[in-house]
């Protein structure tokens, strides 16, 4: 079982990230954990000792209501394996500690679709993501594929690529394409021989073989992010590295309609 | 539901038959065939009342005997409402109406659709000058801009596999709802759910209206993407959009954010690069 934890606040992104995560678990066995952190106002902070204790017992109560409300209300197919967690706290320091010492395989948490590619950046580079112990999953759609996208690229690193992926997905009953990116400024997005993908595709597909799976398709894509980021969209989710800096490669998965996998 | 199928003789309005019957079939709606002469006659003109009565007999050939809604008409003489007004109509389940008005095709279709409170008014057009009606111009665009109700308009048939919904503050009734849906049935499309944000502005609304339908569609295990757009972006959007599938366009009321960006002029453009058709919902 794949130990997973999914970050759920009382807004639209966590709406959808819960439905995805039930989803998920029908081609994925998942060990799913809940997590909540009420990030209060540093003016409502007051005194010390006992005080700071209630207080902070109050707020982690009303965390505890919100999480509730959410899971009641999306109602969803997939046991829990243990009470919601809630912190009170700083996010990412909350989020980031119950990573590491929960030992997670799978971080999860909702993502608003957006165009927006410089956005997009700004939350795969900010510390949660970049620095994260286990692969991450943005929750985009709520996708009904059957079948997920390893992307790959020139700049992609095949070897981290498939075999992080496996380790997420290796024993899931989805099935497999290998997606190469080509960026070019067509009118319209272009489909070209597997021949075109170059070493790092033909790379990725031995991987793959090695790992007991066959890509059902090998497909060399031909323009620019979002013409691409259109295409992933018949995805349940799309496998890539982690972009280390902005490029198409990361404004792709910026555009990308299907929910991204970020493998670390 | 009551449509409104606006006809001529031309082979634009003989095209559109087929989605007509088809989503007849799909949503039980009461039906009227208009046709609009431009002469002030005492009668109807034959070669209007023919095409009527051929795209009836399309109609009602889509159904079998026993699952037809419709009658035939039990007396085959054109009532007159008022000069220049005609009609033939039948009742069973639902209500099936022929009407030949007199004037200009646009008033007309946009004051019937008024008189008779219909949900949706569809028409085609011929794809040569853009999106055009023989004989009167910028009909497509006028019924579009001014109607009371959705109005779809049919330029080339043909299974298309995606549906661009753009989505403003607007209230999303349940009947728009329901009419995208039958677009997605009746082309087995996937939908895409685009939502306008405008510079500055909260978007909590319309990111609920967004995840709500996301969830509303994905319920019905109907494919569905969310994807929220900058009002700068939208324009260029749609009109990509618009080649490769239906585009669906939720027009609200004066505050509408899409009736500032879609003009007239940007209306036209959309139904001139579309390929296939345009749906503007109220």
């Amino acid at each position: 079982m794949l130990k997973t934890l999914l970050c759920v606040d009382e807004n639209l992104a966590s709406s959808i990230a819960l439905r995805f995560t039930a989803y998920l678990n029908k081609f994925i066995s998942l060990s799913l954990f809940v997590v909540h952190v009420e990030q209060p106002d540093e003016k409502e902070q007051v005194g010390s000792g006992w005080v700071q204790r209630v207080w902070e017992e109050g707020v982690g109560a009303n965390g505890r209501r919100a999480v509730a409300r959410m899971l009641r209300t999306e109602n969803i197919d997939c046991p829990l394996a243990g009470r919601p967690k809630i912190f009170v706290g700083n996010r990412t320091e909350e989020i980031m500690y119950e990573l590491r010492s929960g030992s997670y395989d799978l971080y999860i948490e909702g993502y608003l679709n957006i165009a927006d590619s410089e956005q997009f950046y700004q939350v795969i580079s900010s510390p949660l993501y970049a620095q994260a112990p286990c692969s991450v999953l943005l929750v985009k759609n709520l996708s009904i594929s059957k079948k997920c996208a390893l992307l790959c690229a020139d700049s992609v690193d095949s070897k981290i690529l498939v075999e992080k992926s496996m380790e997420i997905l290796g024993d899931s009953t989805f099935g497999f394409d290998i997606v190469y990116f080509k960026f070019k400024e067509n009118e319209q997005l272009e489909i070209l021989a597997a021949e075109e993908g170059g070493g790092n595709l033909k790379q990725a597909q031995a991987l793959l073989d090695g790992n007991g799976k066959t890509a059902n398709n090998i497909i060399v894509l031909s323009g620019t992010p979002e013409q691409v980021g259109d295409y992933l969209k018949d995805y349940a989710l799309v496998a890539s590295t982690l972009p280390a800096r902005k490029s198409m490669h990361m404004s792709t998965l910026a555009n990308s309609l299907a929910s991204v996998l970020l493998l670390r | 539901m009551k449509i409104l199928v606006v006809l001529d003789t031309h082979e634009y309005s003989r095209n559109i038959m087929q989605d007509v019957t088809r989503l007849a079939t799909n949503t039980l709606a009461d039906i009227v065939f208009l046709g609009v002469q431009e002469k002030s006659n005492s009668k109807p003109e034959r070669s209007l009342v023919a095409a009527l009565l051929r795209y009836q007999h399309d109609l009602y050939s889509s159904f079998s005997p026993e699952d037809l809604p419709y009658e035939e008409f039990s007396n085959m003489e054109w009532q007159k409402k008022k000069c220049g007004d005609w009609l033939l109509s039948s009742r069973s389940m639902k209500k099936f109406t022929l009407r030949i008005r007199t004037g200009s095709v646009a008033k007309e279709t946009i004051s019937l659709a008024a008189e008779i409170g219909s949900d949706l008014i569809i028409l085609g057009c011929s794809s040569q000058y853009g999106c055009e009606w023989d004989g009167e111009m910028n009909v497509p665009l006028r019924i579009a801009r001014n109607a009371p109700c959705s109005v779809l308009v049919i330029k080339k048939v043909g299974r298309v596999k995606q549906i661009v919904s753009i989505l403003d503050q607007s209230a999303v009734s349940q009947e728009s709802l329901e009419m995208v849906n039958q677009l997605v049935t009746l082309h087995d499309a996937g939908l895409k759910i685009v939502g306008v944000k405008e510079q500055g502005a909260r978007q909590d609304k319309i990111e609920r209206q967004m995840v709500e339908l996301l969830k509303y569609y994905n319920e019905r295990r109907i494919n569905a993407w969310i994807k929220l757009l900058n009002s700068q972006e939208i324009k260029d959007y749609v009109t990509t959009s618009s080649r490769e599938g239906i585009v669906a366009l939720w027009m609200g009321g004066k505050k509408s954010l899409l009736r500032k960006l879609f003009s007239r002029s940007m209306v036209d453009r959309l139904l001139g690069t579309t390929q296939s058709s345009l749906l503007v919902l109220r």
